[in-house]
């Protein structure tokens, strides 16, 4: 099998396997999301950056005692399925089950991810890891919208569906379900 | 008491009633929100009335088969509401949502709608995003709207509120170009959302 060494040497239109992206060589940061191949933007802006850290500095103090972790990306969460291999990389994520992490990373659901989006850009987010998440019985996941700064918070029902809460905007907090006591003001999400 | 022909003429910090709201004679649009005047955009840009047109021709088709009105703004809605959940003192509220469905006919009047339409969309403008997502949202889950849809024209998305075993609004997923979106109020109505959404 010939080095990949660059993105272009790949078929958007194929499907790969996490052993095919172990492999990979070039410099770009991509996803695998059900064996398809999706690019992600090249770095995140500063604005993105900023409310990355105020998530994970929240997330990391308040699971310094306890057995969940925190992390931020890059960093690939996989949730391999026969065929149908998905590495992704969400801006945050938290893990409670420690079985699940290894050198790579997170093999298996987190309890909770998070998402910073933006205009232009983020069908990906709305769209298809949404269904992935909600297919994968991540408990929780937050869409963070740094452009109006308000955050939406889609948790699994009964039926293992995700319903979104009210959009919680400035003035407001955000309990978490899926990793219980943990509270943020939205305000601080935003601070720069 | 002196005509009212200016908003200059106003305390945005008092609290008015839907009676006072009628003698005034300004130009500008507003809101009345429990009592407090919010002022309205001037006037919503081309997108935004091109989705409200595009909503409203296959909704309106829709409604030929029930008993069910659509009205879009201007339009006054009148919700009486509790200044919080705690007090009886009620508050007068009187909105103008860009799209209004009201099957209880016996809410209309002269006025418009007095009470809760069945189904509300807001279409968000850039200068009002922040306010017409949380006051709008909490307005309408109080005032017992069954159906409410948030159109994002800049995201290109559309989230429906429905009222859950607990009547408290919960959310859909965004909507994009490529998702049928359906209607649990109107039950049969469905539409795509690529027919209002980035459409240029």
């Amino acid at each position: 099998m010939a080095r990949i060494t660059s993105i272009d040497q790949l078929d958007f239109d194929k499907q790969y396997t996490y052993a095919d992206y172990l492999t990979w060589e070039f410099k770009e940061r991509v996803e695998l999301i059900k064996g398809r191949l999706f690019k992600m933007s090249p770095a995140p802006n500063r604005r993105h950056q900023a409310i990355s850290s105020n998530l994970h500095y929240f997330f990391a103090a308040f699971l310094r005692d306890k057995p969940c972790r925190v992390y931020h990306a890059p960093f690939d969460v996989r949730l391999i399925k026969n065929g149908k291999d998905t590495v992704v990389q969400p801006d945050i994520c938290v893990i409670c089950d420690e079985s699940k992490l290894d050198d790579q990373g997170c093999n298996g659901s987190p309890d909770m991810v998070i998402e910073i989006l933006s205009p232009g850009n983020s069908r990906k987010e709305r769209k298809e890891k949404f269904a992935l998440y909600e297919e994968n019985g991540i408990a929780e996941y937050w869409m963070v919208e740094p452009a109006e700064e308000f955050v939406t918070v889609y948790s699994l029902n009964e039926e293992g569906k995700y319903i979104g809460s009210k959009p919680f905007i400035t003035g407001e907090t955000i309990d978490s379900d899926a990793v219980p006591g943990f509270t943020v003001a939205v305000d601080d999400i935003f601070a720069d | 008491m002196s005509r009212i022909t200016s908003l200059v003429q106003l305390d945005l910090n008092k609290r008015y009633t839907y009676a006072d709201y009628l003698t005034w004679e300004v130009k500008e649009r507003i809101e009345l929100i429990k009592g407090k005047i919010l002022k309205m955009a001037p006037a919503p840009n081309r997108k935004h009335q091109r989705i409200s047109l595009l909503l409203e021709r296959a909704i309106d088709q829709f409604l030929a088969q029930m008993p069910c009105e659509l009205y879009h703004a201007p339009f006054d809605v009148r919700l009486p509401l509790p200044l919080n959940k705690q007090s009886s003192e009620r508050f007068d509220t009187v909105v103008q949502p860009d799209i209004v469905v009201v099957c209880d006919t016996s809410k209309l009047d002269e006025q418009g709608c007095n009470g809760a339409p069945e189904l509300i969309i807001e279409i968000l403008s850039p200068g009002n995003t922040q306010r017409e997502m949380k006051d709008k949202f909490e307005l309408y889950e109080a005032a017992g709207v069954q159906e409410y849809w948030l159109v994002d024209p800049i995201r290109e998305t559309t989230i429906l509120y429905h009222r859950n075993a607990e009547d408290r609004f919960v959310g859909t997923r965004p909507f994009l170009a490529g998702d049928t979106i359906q209607s649990k109020v109107l039950e049969g109505f469905s539409i795509e959302a690529s027919v209002f959404l980035n459409e240029n």
